[in-house]
């Protein structure tokens, strides 16, 4: 009992991102690096931005997941140590957004990987995203 | 006869020894990125706990109950144990230092345990090397290389550094140099303590040196193909490893445990000296570190090679030079001991 409560604050407490671009026009990205900067700062919560798949705990993914990126995208997701949680950021990442109908992109995350969290938005504001993790980690604590 | 195991075990396990490290090392890990989000005018980890004092315990508790991945073509059983041996070695180390006026194993050291020590963190360095070669990653080849390119470069200096507090107290043991400071070495010879920080900053991978574990350019480095409890022992072993940077810092130019304010009992106020100067020493590397950017890798090397290593030949040179000079000046009864 005490085991399982200890390791779910620990992973409400530590939550690590990676961030994915699967072909996005950079303003989501943008927002999601805003998240770093001193007016954000989410290490407050804990939540650091990792570089390797390895390392992380929630998949950040914007963009509309282009044919060419879906098969990096799959594999990343799998690179990731269980468990894990995938956030899909901005318009394009929920439903394809301003590209759906484009013949080059495969319209949302949720087409490749399951998505645990959608933040819409073009792009969606910093505390957007801040709200969206929050839920998540609600989710994940139980 | 039984007591005596009995203190041993004690000391070994709980305090000085391994429990009372771990937690140091935790609260440093705070206290580093603490300052290091001051200085860059954020709050740091803020929610976890009081002012985010477990948040070291709460990235590690998650990491090692996180599922431990084993990628294919990796070299079998290096990979899976060099984090765990680099650990130890870091902690073996960190043993043989003074922290309540004796090491952990509950004597006064040996004549030469300072070489020992040396030693022993060169070997976790290579073992740190091994575990990013055998990760079967293009970048943890090139992180690894990153690390043996710039440890080799660096040990010399620091080994011939620490040689220049060894000499101004005539002991190799470093009980005998911390306790033979009447007056702090680093303010006698700061020709010295100076490089022997910047030497300091490169051994521990921190900024301007940090390029074994580059971002922007190698992914994370030779770390990059760890993840759950093999990532957390790595990341523990480079926790300690910058606590006992720190101590072995403050143990030859600070003066270690002893400090000016002796009453009571003496095992409190030797390990209260030695945490603030291992805390004031860390707090100058992050200081160096949040201000400074990261060298390119020829850089680093040509800073190794032509402009580290004459800096600590000069320093011993004048070491030498200075030691009968210091010792005739009796206004320091640094070495009355002799």
């Amino acid at each position: 009992m005490l085991r399982v409560g200890l390791t779910n604050w620990a992973r409400r407490k530590s939550p690590w991102v990676l961030h994915f671009n699967s072909g996005a026009c950079n303003a989501c990205d943008i927002e999601v690096v805003a998240l770093l900067t001193p007016r954000y700062d989410v290490e407050r919560f804990g939540i650091l931005l990792k570089p390797t798949p390895r390392h992380a705990d929630v998949l950040v993914a914007t963009g509309p997941v282009t044919r060419q990126c879906a098969q990096r995208l799959k594999r990343i997701y799998e690179q990731m140590p269980d468990p894990k949680f995938v956030v899909a950021v901005g318009a394009c990442a929920c439903s394809g957004g301003v590209f759906r109908k484009c013949y080059n992109v495969i319209k949302g995350v949720d087409k490749v990987i399951p998505v645990d969290v959608y933040v819409p938005g073009c792009p969606p504001r910093p505390e957007a995203i801040i709200d969206g993790i929050v839920k998540l980690l609600k989710e994940v604590g139980g | 006869m039984t007591s005596d195991l009995l203190l041993l075990i004690f000391r070994v396990l709980i305090f000085p020894g391994f429990l009372f490290l771990l937690s140091l090392t935790l609260f440093c890990d705070w206290f580093e990125r603490k300052i290091m989000a001051r200085m860059q005018n954020r709050m740091g980890p803020t929610y976890t706990g009081p002012f985010g004092i477990l948040q070291p315990l709460a990235d590690y508790v998650k990491l090692l109950t996180k599922e431990d991945i084993t990628p294919r073509r990796v070299g079998g059983v290096i990979f899976a144990v060099t984090p765990v041996v680099s650990f130890a070695l870091f902690m073996l180390s960190a043993f043989y230092l003074p922290i309540d006026g004796l090491n952990v194993f509950h004597n006064v050291g040996f004549e030469g345990d300072l070489i020992l020590v040396l030693s022993l963190i060169t070997l976790a360095h290579f073992t740190l090397f091994l575990s990013g070669w055998s990760s079967a990653n293009p970048y943890s080849a090139l992180g690894a290389t990153r690390i043996l390119v710039q440890f080799l470069g660096y040990d010399i200096p620091l080994i011939m550094l620490a040689a220049g507090s060894a000499l101004m107290t005539g002991s190799l043991s470093l009980r005998e140099i911390a306790a033979k400071q009447s007056v702090p070495l680093a303010i006698l010879m700061p020709w010295a303590f100076v490089p022997f920080l910047l030497v300091l900053q490169a051994e521990l991978e921190e900024d301007p040196f940090d390029i074994p574990h580059a971002e922007t350019e190698i992914v994370a480095g030779y770390e990059t193909e760890f993840a759950g409890r093999k990532y957390a022992f790595i990341r523990l072993s480079k926790d300690l490893q910058v606590v006992f940077g720190a101590a072995l810092a403050s143990n030859l130019f600070l003066g270690g445990p002893y400090g000016p304010l002796l009453f009571g009992p003496p095992a409190f106020w030797f390990t209260f000296w030695f945490v603030l100067k291992v805390l004031i020493v860390i707090f100058v590397m992050e200081l160096i570190e949040a201000i400074c950017a990261r060298l390119r890798i020829d850089h680093v090397v040509k800073a190794n090679w032509s402009l580290m290593f004459p800096v600590a030949v000069l320093s011993l040179a004048l070491t030498v030079i200075a030691v009968p000079w210091l010792r005739g000046a009796t206004w320091i009864e640094l070495l009355e001991a002799r």
